[in-house]
């Protein structure tokens, strides 16, 4: 693992993950109460507790991989000498980069339509923008209402209609961003790895954090 | 022919250390753009679709926060005190009391590492310091931390329901008797050998002792009652119970234990007359709620609540000064954003983040295998083969065993899953069953010689090489494979609960 001080960025994606877990805990929690004090449901809790849960996870994959936190199998890669390391995670990290370049224009062409924005042709890269397509940003959430101070998105993107639900090119609005983050954070990594400031990019089970602090207590009190 | 080179991609990139998500995202994404006409763009809706259409996933991050705030230490110390108070007088009573503890520990938190670093760290000290080797209690450590999984709530369980579409109730019932049964086996194992080797036993506790230790530990504990009962008295679904477990669990740490937020710093002026009022009222108005109404119930719970905190704070001696009580009262919903909460919060995101990417990545995989009719076809084969239901098994076993060796555990259940569970309906395995045997299975290959994850986690905390972690789990491990025989080949341990509690299950093809 990689220690290094936290930047403004740092605290801000971390705050960013809390308030979205926090968010989705209580929106859960007053269904509950709003079910069995008010005999009424929050018919909105459900669906915008599964948005809030992609959004942090879409998110967190990015910083996930600037705090070098992503699991992996790291038994091979520890048995090798220090340089062919070095190769296998360059080029692990390029495969990473791959990933997320593809994915990145896989979420453009699924979310660009709900935008009414065109998608891009070709099968493996974009050659270009699609010509005629269909928009479909008139297509709503099932159940979350429309927030007031989104309405000026009618005009933008409805021909003016009134959106009854919130539209759905908000909650898929993250598939592009999250992926771009993502191509940014790998493409951090590989010259972090190039500099020598990590080994590796993975880390092999998600208790490795705290071995450290747990080991120190075995050996202060042993 | 192409799903062996898939299987190969997917094998080799682990290898060389891309994440486990890059993996099968991106041999999944591969395969689809060579051999079939699927577009990039309904990967990414593959991808979304992880969340949008799983819901019952939406539990993990909730059993992973419950468990966070359950870890922020006092909770595994009260877990030990009540678990030696009721155990820790027979032979090797110690190592006894910390199987009971990962037992304990493994009903609030759904993971095993967690469960090694938790309840590991204070255990291991705790028994050199009375005169065990270390290697005894690593080993035990080592192989009690695993029931992490197997005893509900487990995220390996949410998963694995999620991938087959079986019922999480259901799942969390049939871990039930397996985890006692799997505690009860090593208890009675280390009790033999540590007659054999007159290991040190502890001061009987007197039965007062226990009760104090196990109102500590209570409040902690009562997190079982809230899921287990939730679930099952169908007052919530499971990803709910989840979240209430998670605020009872934040509440608890908060005002209870004082573990973390604004109580931990400066302490309360009023003991605990804050806590009681509060989450007594809504406690104690919880039974009333079903017999009159809303507002009656919350009245009746805080005068009770009321009469509670008078008494506590007069045998405890603490202040019933009206204005330390309000000052407490004013500084509780600091709480909801205190640093050490936003911290939690935050740690409990972040695994959920890695482990969720994984299962995403893994849906695409399962996507592809399922559109390609992959697990029809390998049915078909086995079948062809004359394979039976023992010798299928037996694969399983072994493909388990192997890939839980490298793989953390939700990740591994999502791919190997939609792959053997056509193939058990086929040969009449009961779903649930499949289930218990698979979580049993990453158990034994968290421990497994050579790498397995606990041995790794144990060898950290315990400070030990990985070889003497290996030579101690041994003879537990070997109970272990006692156990998993044991699940495989006797469905009704894992299927008697699940009919009992929630019916016959329907199984439909």
């Amino acid at each position: 693992m990689a220690h290094y001080i936290k930047s403004p960025t740092d605290r801000l994606e971390e705050t960013l993950i809390a308030m979205i877990l926090g968010a989705m805990t209580l929106v859960t929690f007053a269904n509950v109460v709003a079910r069995y004090g008010f005999n009424s449901n929050i018919l909105w809790a459900v669906e915008f507790t599964v948005f809030l849960f992609a959004w942090m996870v879409l998110l967190g994959a990015s910083y996930a991989v600037k705090i070098g936190a992503h699991i992996g199998v790291d038994a091979i890669v520890n048995l090798v000498s220090p340089g062919v390391r070095k190769v296998m995670s360059l080029i692990a990290v390029c495969v990473c980069i791959a990933f997320s370049l593809l994915l990145l224009k896989g979420s453009w062409d699924y979310w660009a339509n709900f935008a009414n924005l065109p998608g891009t042709e070709g099968r493996w890269f974009p050659t270009g923008f699609e010509d005629k397509f269909r928009g479909k940003a008139w297509y709503e959430t099932d159940d979350i209402p429309m927030p007031a101070i989104l309405n000026w998105m009618e005009g933008a993107f409805n021909d003016g209609d009134e959106y009854e639900k919130l539209p759905r090119l908000i909650p898929y609005m993250i598939m592009p961003i999250s992926m771009a983050l993502l191509v940014f954070r790998f493409i951090q990594a590989a010259f972090r790895l190039l500099r020598g400031d990590i080994t590796m990019i993975i880390v092999s089970h998600e208790a490795e954090d705290q071995i450290e602090d747990a080991a120190q207590y075995v050996k202060d009190n042993a | 022919m192409e799903v062996i080179l898939l299987f190969a991609m997917v094998i080799g990139l682990l290898m060389i250390g891309v994440p486990i998500a890059v993996s099968l995202g991106f041999s999944s994404v591969l395969f689809l753009l060579w051999f079939s006409d699927s577009s990039l763009a309904s990967v990414a809706q593959t991808l979304f679709n992880a969340f949008e259409g799983h819901y019952t996933l939406l539990a993990i991050p909730f059993f992973i926060l419950a468990s966070s705030f359950m870890s922020t230490g006092g909770v595994a110390r009260r877990i030990i005190n009540f678990s030696i108070a009721c155990v820790g007088h027979f032979h090797g009573g110690l190592a006894i009391a910390g199987v009971f503890a990962c037992m304990l520990f493994a009903a609030l938190s759904g993971s095993s590492p967690a469960t090694v670093v938790a309840i590991g760290s204070i255990v291991i000290a705790g028994m050199r310091q009375v005169g065990y080797t270390k290697e005894f209690a690593a080993g035990v450590i080592c192989n009690a931390g695993t029931l992490g999984i197997l005893i509900p709530p487990s995220i390996v369980m949410v998963v694995y329901a999620a991938a087959v579409e079986v019922s999480v109730g259901r799942m969390f019932l049939a871990g039930v008797i397996p985890g006692l049964l799997a505690g009860l086996m090593l208890m009675v194992a280390i009790y033999v050998i540590a007659r054999i080797k007159d290991m040190p036993k502890g001061v009987r506790a007197s039965w007062g002792e226990r009760l104090k230790t196990g109102l500590e530990a209570g409040w902690g504990l009562f997190l079982i009652v809230i899921i287990l009962g939730g679930i099952y008295g169908g007052i919530f679904t499971p990803t709910e119970a989840a979240a209430v477990a998670a605020l009872y669990a934040w509440a608890i740490a908060s005002f209870v234990y004082k573990d973390m937020g604004p109580f931990k710093a400066t302490p309360a002026k009023a003991g605990s007359a804050a806590a009681i009022l509060t989450l007594g009222t809504a406690l104690l108005a919880v039974p009333f709620w079903f017999f009159m109404e809303p507002k009656a119930a919350l009245a009746l719970g805080f005068i009770m609540a009321i009469g509670l905190s008078f008494y506590i704070a007069r045998s405890n001696n603490t202040s019933t000064a009206p204005t330390d009580l309000a000052s407490d009262l004013i500084r509780m919903p600091i709480a909801f954003w205190h640093r050490d909460t936003v911290d939690t919060l935050f740690e409990a995101g972040k695994l959920t983040v890695t482990l969720l990417f994984v299962i995403a990545n893994a849906l695409i995989l399962k996507h592809v295998l399922t559109d390609e009719q992959i697990p029809q076809q390998i049915t078909q084969a086995m079948l062809a083969a004359g394979l039976g239901p023992i010798a299928f098994l037996i694969v399983v076993n072994v493909i388990l065993l192997i890939g839980g060796q490298f793989m953390e555990p939700s990740g591994l259940l999502v791919i190997v899953a939609p792959l053997v569970f056509p193939i058990a309906i086929q040969l009449g395995i009961d779903p649930i069953h499949l289930g218990i045997i698979m979580v049993v299975n990453m158990e034994i290959g968290m421990i497994t010689p050579p790498v397995g994850l606990n041995l790794f986690v144990t060898s950290g905390v315990a400070g030990m090489p990985m070889m003497a972690v290996v030579k101690a789990a041994l003879p537990f491990l070997a109970v272990l494979f006692v156990f998993l025989i044991m699940i495989t080949y006797i469905p009704i341990i894992s299927t008697f609960l699940p009919n009992l509690v929630m019916g016959p299950e329907i199984i439909t093809k």
